[in-house]
């Protein structure tokens, strides 16, 4: 437990290390970028080995930061962050394996790479709201250079607009929490003392400061109508940041949702949360129902995540230790699923065949020229239409039933949005790789992609997918792995006076 | 006790078995067809005669485990093997093996045989789950899990788009009817606080079970969907675009058996109000899609039709609910609605499994021909399938002492006793069963060929054969419940039986009802390549096709003008979202993005981030100085 800290410092380590191996080769980068990840998800793994759950955030360092104004350097994990720092030991790792064919300036990649895996760390390991917000800015900027630098699709504007939506997300949770701290009497950024303090706020002060705080969150989250940085963003971004931004980064935006907003304004909570479920539920179905008519295969993934991203804040808003706990393994699970169709898209796909428009990809039988994409595709495509035996379906069905606790009428609109989410991934399904060759002349299909046969699938991109496969079956079949973790955190004092909105 | 033990250890291997072979062709055998179908053949050659092995012993037990806890909500996985599991896994073995030895010559040359056996190992698994499954919730898993299945089979040669429409298609209405399934199953949980089968079936004893009309008729969504009834009856008909043995297993005699197999492990939930909708639904679906099947030219699609008809049967049986019958003297309420749905359940499986592979048969024999009316004279050229076939005809079509006779006897007899306005529509569904049933028969085997196709026709191999011969020999005796030992007794007690003047009504009905349908369509249907109703009768003809088109119309405007359009309006507004508030509402911002442009232009990036860094800072600073007051 007491190493978890270290994923933070090796990222950071490592990061630096890739910059100088860059100078030599891309090739050197790459393989101090994988044996950095591997190092750091090796200790979250042998920490999450060594845990046993409870109530409350265990302590891991605790050092004072800036004391004249409170701010400690204070790390702790309980069940809910630990789950996600192993999701981001799996995403760092699985997404460097799929940039092993980054040859431009690979070092500079690495490094932005491993630096943001550096701050997402230490977002999910943070116990004082300042550090926590440090953390969340150091994992903004990398995000940038490295949308705008290997990024495709109109990469600057997508990047530009991915960083205005972080900001002025972050904006609004910097005020929100400047307001609690001096409100509180300006003693403690520490997330337990704000709580503390916020239960001597008046009302409208825990409305407001609830509101901005989660508002600022949930922007990176997806929030409808506050996603649309997101499909544009992963679509612009290359392969590995898609996978980090829809896997691990739009968890941020919810973790901070839950571990600070909700956790520390509960009054806020139980006021608001109405109004964040129907924005969630509208989230769902809206953004599937987008993804329903999309032409660029990225762009209906990208939709697909705002879509899955809605159920996490219908979890959350439902506000009950079920649909949190759904909420949480659902951050888990689209983060590996997420993932692993960004993967297939744009590394396994698109620098094969050098499209994502739909009508161009149906022209070639994708399944028999890169058969394993093909397989990687309908396994992550059925976990993200929540077929059992995938993490996908413990996931939304336990946020549903909390859902339906707080109320039925949540959970029937949300689930519309698990039709809608079968029939957009069937349709990319079917028109992406098992296009009809039926009726198309010969001569109709572009020349280039018969004479010459794709480029086999590396054993890069083969691993990366069996890790994310793994866990995403692993997950799904034993979904109390993670909730055996996740349940007990939701216990402590902080949560259970959340949960029960704030009557304490 | 000890060997109650020995048994329930069995369940794990029969549940697993199929998986692992479908796991090992997955895997390591997408290329080596010949031993996929081996793999895959003997997984369901066992699945076979262990469901006999475990039936006839006679042990009847429970049991499972925690799956999933979430506070106060726990989801468990466990079996339940009662005699209603009993006789639903003897089904599944049984047809499933015939099945599956069928594909092995229907299917000797496809060109993915390995990915056919291994969905079908697949199915196996799912189907077993749900026989098995002792809570709804376990059910519902499964019951996606087989609904997956069948998008893989009837999507088998997906190189044609109608096949893979008709997948799709039949994956998304089921997922309308789990839909309203699921809630069900969560509505139930909170109201009783169990969804286990056992559990719910004590605390009816106990008369301590919440009743409400809505959480059967949620669960009825899912065999609304699964069973094929109306309104999401469209995707069965297009489901024939698979291979015609998944056809026979999947789409006649087990998957879409599983909706009122699931009805009838929920039989403590009903209320009158729900059997009452129930009811209607299965007799609607019953005499559409009989009306429906007298116009159809494709064999696949008659059987099809037949099937959907034969549902809406065990449905309505179900619906009709209990009888009170005299025992002894003493009034006795049985369930007989479960006993007659499920009897019809198991004779159905037997002769609609059995035409389905002889029309799959046929279709070998004709080189993948499937129109009816460029057949006939397949008699002469295939007389085991002919003998097979008739034998499946005459056992739908209620001839006496067949195994159709029988069950449906039983659930016209119920209907007699508990509602007449259902036994005059049931009556008439059978006279046009009898009618489109014959119909097919004498185009598709008596006078003379009339294609190159069926004059070229051949019987298959043994392969094709024996499954025939032994689904043909069920479908006689099948009907005979004194022939099942003792073990189906928990259910075959519940089948209502006639007895005096009921008696001589329903068998006096069914006689006529046989011979008026069979023998107006022996007299109409000429062997020809027309259709003789068109030629003799256009306006009913007409109007027929119109009711059975109904139905896609309406879809196809659903999905083309309402969905479609309502996605493309907001796929709009997202673009203005997307494009427009920020160009056109906010240019401050899109100066900033041209700043941004500029610099990566010019390499000097991060000064732009800087800025950014900066504006934060300062609006921290000042946010601090403001709140420090």
């Amino acid at each position: 437990m007491n190493a978890l800290p270290c994923t933070i410092y090796i990222s950071f380590l490592g990061a630096l290390l890739a910059l100088g191996a860059g100078m030599r080769s891309a090739a050197t980068a790459r393989v101090v970028a994988l044996l950095t990840a591997l190092t750091s998800c090796t200790v979250t793994f042998y920490a999450a080995s060594q845990f046993v759950p409870g109530p409350g955030l265990q302590t891991l360092i605790d050092k004072p930061w800036i004391p004249q104004m409170g701010i400690h350097y204070h790390l702790a994990a309980d069940g809910i962050s630990l789950t996600l720092i192993v999701l981001t030991g799996l995403a760092a790792v699985s997404g460097i394996l799929f940039s092993w064919n980054i040859e431009e300036r690979a070092g500079e990649f690495f490094a932005l790479y491993l630096a943001l895996i550096g701050g997402v760390y230490g977002v999910f390991l943070s116990a004082d709201a300042f550090t926590l917000f440090v953390f969340y800015e150091i994992a903004i900027v990398p995000k940038y250079f490295l949308i705008a630098n290997w990024g495709s699709t109109k990469r600057e504007y997508g990047a530009m607009k991915l960083v205005l939506y972080s900001f002025a997300g972050s904006a609004l949770v910097l005020a929100g929490l400047l307001w609690a701290y001096a409100a509180g009497g300006a003693h403690s950024f520490g997330l337990g003392e704000l709580a503390q303090a916020a239960a001597h706020f008046s009302r409208h002060e825990q409305l407001g400061m609830f509101a901005l705080v989660f508002l600022g969150f949930a922007v990176l989250a997806g929030l409808f109508p506050f996603h649309t940085w997101a499909p544009t963003g992963h679509v612009a971004a290359p392969t590995a940041a898609s996978m980090l931004l829809a896997g691990v980064v739009m968890k941020l935006g919810a973790y901070g949702c839950l571990r600070v907003a909700m956790a520390t304004f509960p009054v806020g909570l139980a006021f608001w949360s109405p109004l964040i479920a129907w924005l969630a539920i509208i989230g769902i179905v809206y953004a599937g129902l987008v993804a329903l008519v999309q032409q660029d295969f990225k762009f209906v993934i990208g939709y697909s995540s705002v879509s899955h991203m809605g159920f996490v804040l219908l979890g959350l808003a439902a506000a009950n230790a079920t649909a949190v706990s759904g909420a949480v393994l659902q951050m888990f699970s689209h983060g590996v699923i997420a993932g692993l169709l960004f993967a297939v898209v744009g590394r396994m796909v698109y620098e094969r065949t050098h499209t994502r428009q739909l009508a161009d990809l149906r022209t070639m039988p994708l399944h028999r020229l890169m058969p394993f994409a093909a397989m990687t595709f309908v396994l992550a495509g059925l976990a993200s239409m929540g077929m059992p035996g995938f993490s996908g379906f413990p996931a939304e069905l336990t946020i549903l039933i909390g859902a339906w606790k707080t109320s039925p009428k949540w959970a029937l609109f949300a689930a519309v949005g698990v039709l809608i989410a079968a029939a957009f991934t069937l349709r990319v399904m079917q028109v992406s790789f098992f296009g009809t060759t039926e009726g198309t002349k010969p001569g109709s299909i572009p020349a280039h992609h018969l004479d010459h046969p794709m480029a086999p699938i590396t054993w890069a991109e083969r691993a990366g997918a069996l890790l994310l496969i793994a866990a995403m079956v692993y997950v799904g079949l034993k979904p109390d792995i993670l909730l055996n973790w996740i349940t007990p955190a939701l216990q402590s004092p902080l949560f259970q006076t959340a949960l029960k909105g704030g009557a304490s | 006790m000890e060997t109650t033990v020995n048994h329930i250890v069995v369940v794990p291997y029969i549940l697993m078995e199929p998986l692992i072979a479908a796991a090992l062709i997955a895997l390591f055998l997408r290329r080596r067809h010949n031993i996929a179908a081996v793999i895959s053949v003997l997984a369901a050659a066992l699945i076979c005669f262990r469901a006999l092995k475990l039936a006839f012993t006679g042990l009847r037990f429970e049991g499972g485990f925690e799956w999933l806890r979430l506070g106060d909500f726990a989801l468990s996985l466990g079996v339940k093997y009662d005699d209603l599991a009993a006789l639903m896994l003897v089904i599944v073995g049984v047809v499933g093996l015939c099945v599956h030895v069928f594909s092995l010559g229907y299917l000797s040359h496809d060109h993915a045989k390995a990915r056919y056996f291994g969905g079908l190992s697949m199915f196996m698994f799912s189907m077993i789950g749900i026989v098995l499954a002792d809570n709804i919730f376990m059910m519902f898993i499964f019951w996606e899990l087989v609904g997956f299945s069948s998008y893989l089979l009837i999507g088998h040669w997906h190189e044609k788009q109608s096949a893979s429409d008709a997948a799709k298609k039949a994956f998304i209405t089921n997922r309308v009817g789990d839909f309203g399934f699921l809630l069900g199953i969560i509505w139930c949980y909170y109201a009783n606080g169990t969804v286990n089968f056992t559990e719910l079936a004590a605390l009816g004893d106990k008369h301590a079970l919440v009743f409400s009309t809505a959480i059967p008729l949620l669960l009825f969504c899912g065999a609304v969907g699964k069973s094929a009834q109306l309104p999401l009856q469209v995707w069965l008909p297009d489901a024939m675009e698979g291979p015609t043995p998944v056809s026979a297993l999947i789409h006649a005699a087990t998957m879409v058996a599983a909706g009122v197999y699931m009805l009838c492990r929920i039989n403590v939930l009903m209320v009158p109000q729900a059997l009452n909708v129930i009811m209607w639904t299965g007799t609607v679906t019953a005499i559409y899609a009989a009306l429906c099947a007298v116009t159809q030219r494709d064999i696949k699609k008659v059987l099809a039709y037949s099937t959907l008809s034969q549902l809406g049967y065990m449905v309505a049986a179900f619906g009709l609910g209990s009888l009170a019958t005299d025992q002894e003297g003493r009034t006795m309420v049985v369930a007989a609605g479960v006993g007659a749905a499920m009897f019809h359940l198991t004779t159905h499986a037997f002769f609609k499994a059995l035409m389905f592979l002889g029309s799959g048969s046929v279709i070998h024999g004709c080189h993948h021909e499937q129109d009816i009316f460029k057949m006939g004279g397949l008699a002469k050229k295939m007389p085991l399938t002919f003998a097979t076939f008739t034998i499946g005809v005459a056992a739908i079509i209620g001839m006496p002492f067949l195994a159709g006779f029988f069950s449906k006897d039983a659930i016209l007899y119920l209907a007699y006793a508990n509602n007449r306005a259902v036994f005059a529509v049931l009556v008439f569904t059978a006279v046009l069963t009898s009618f489109y049933m014959v119909r097919l028969w004498k185009l598709t085997f008596l006078g003379t060929p009339r294609s190159e196709a069926s004059e070229h026709a051949h019987e298959g191999g043994l392969t094709l054969t024996a499954p025939l011969v032994l689904l043909a020999v069920l479908s006689v005796i099948g009907g005979y419940t004194g022939i099942y030992p003792k073990v189906f007794n928990g259910v075959f007690e519940l089948i209502p039986e006639a007895h005096g003047s009921a008696h001589t009504v329903i068998f006096a009905t069914s006689l006529v009802v046989m011979l008026v349908g069979s023998g107006l369509a022996l007299t109409l249907y000429n062997p020809a390549v027309t259709d003789s109703l068109e030629q003799k009768s256009p306006g009913l003809f007409a109007a027929l096709v119109a009711l059975k088109n109904s139905f896609d119309r309406v879809y196809d405007y659903y999905v083309a003008k309402i969905q479609q359009r309502f996605a493309m309006l907001l796929n709009f507004l997202e673009q203005i979202f997307l494009a427009g508030v920020i160009i056109r509402g906010l240019a401050g911002l899109v100066g900033l993005v041209g700043l941004g442009a500029r610099a990566l232009h010019v390499g000097n990036l991060n000064a732009y981030v800087y800025w950014f860094l900066f504006g934060a800072v300062l609006l921290w600073a000042y946010a601090t100085g403001a709140l420090a007051f």
